[in-house]
């Protein structure tokens, strides 16, 4: 790097482009959030399905034990390969994102495993309601209208939710998966495809 | 070179660095070398000099048996990067 004739115009331009730079290395792409999604889908539909054809009792512990906790392996999995993969940097806004994923995670599955029976009724709607903060957070963070405007609409499903009879709360569950992770994970999986062509 | 500008940050591959560092709370050698496209022997040697003048902390330690040196900004370094911004706004608009 040639320091002669470095001007303070250049500098300015040295340093704004050097931090763009460095944000746009390490943007989220929705990769998590989309499977997450498609896990909760699954695991609700799946359970729907079951409930239908008599099998419920047989198969929903399993699905739940099950599918949750694989996701949780493959998101740490995930995250650190990437980390090692692209040097990614330790930032503010990584960490609360991370953080607060892991705290939301780990009171769902409290709440879900040991709170189930007294929470009752409230279980589903209290579950959409404290995901629908975290991408609500999430959004405002990354500064990504579609994900924030579909943790709103999850927090609206959530509250909506407490009116319905219980039999319905599965769908609409699916409906916050859908609504609030599948279609603002792939809206920002395409944007950050489209920033890297 | 221009005067008042703080030397330790008027070069180019120093400032990228510290602008790197700036955005961000720790960051290892290599996202620093993929950032800036200089070479190891170049950058080892602009961290040292700021090392030298307190603008940066490094921290030198092994991971999965590589070594692993991170960098972050210390105090001294964040006062001294946004009284260089003000004196190249200084130097841009002086009337203002």
């Amino acid at each position: 790097m040639d320091n002669k004739n470095f001007t303070p115009e250049d500098s300015l331009l040295l340093i704004t482009k050097t931090i763009e730079e460095t944000k746009e290395r390490f943007k989220e792409n929705g990769h998590i959030i989309i499977l997450w999604g498609v896990l909760m889908f699954t695991v609700f539909f799946s359970q729907y399905i079951f409930s239908l054809t008599g099998l419920y009792k047989k198969f929903d512990i399993i699905w739940t034990v099950i599918l949750f906790p694989l996701g949780a392996i493959y998101q740490f999995f995930y995250v650190r390969k990437t980390i090692n993969k692209k040097n990614l940097p330790k930032t503010l806004l990584l960490r609360v994102i991370t953080t607060m994923g892991w705290a939301m995670g780990m009171n769902l599955l409290v709440l879900g495993f040991l709170f189930s029976h007294q929470l009752g009724d409230a279980m589903a709607p209290v579950f959409i309601i404290l995901l629908a903060l975290a991408m609500i957070v999430t959004g405002a963070s990354i500064e990504f209208k579609p994900l924030f405007i579909g943790g709103l609409l999850l927090n609206v499903i959530g509250f909506c939710t407490f009116y319905l009879d219980r039999d319905f709360h599965g769908l609409s569950l699916m409906l916050g998966a859908v609504i609030g992770l599948i279609i603002p994970g792939i809206l920002l999986n395409r944007a950050r495809r489209k920033e890297n062509v | 070179m221009f005067k008042d500008l703080d030397p330790v940050l008027h070069s180019q591959l120093r400032l990228s660095i510290v602008s790197i560092l700036m955005s961000i709370e720790e960051a290892n050698f290599n996202f620093i070398k993929e950032s800036t496209h200089a070479t190891s022997g170049n950058i080892s040697i602009q961290i040292k000099k700021l090392q030298e003048a307190g603008y940066i902390n490094v921290n030198k330690s092994f991971k999965n048996n590589y070594p692993n040196t991170t960098l972050s900004m210390t105090d001294k370094g964040r006062k001294a990067f946004e009284n260089y911004v003000n004196d190249l706004k200084k130097y841009i608009q002086p009337g203002k």
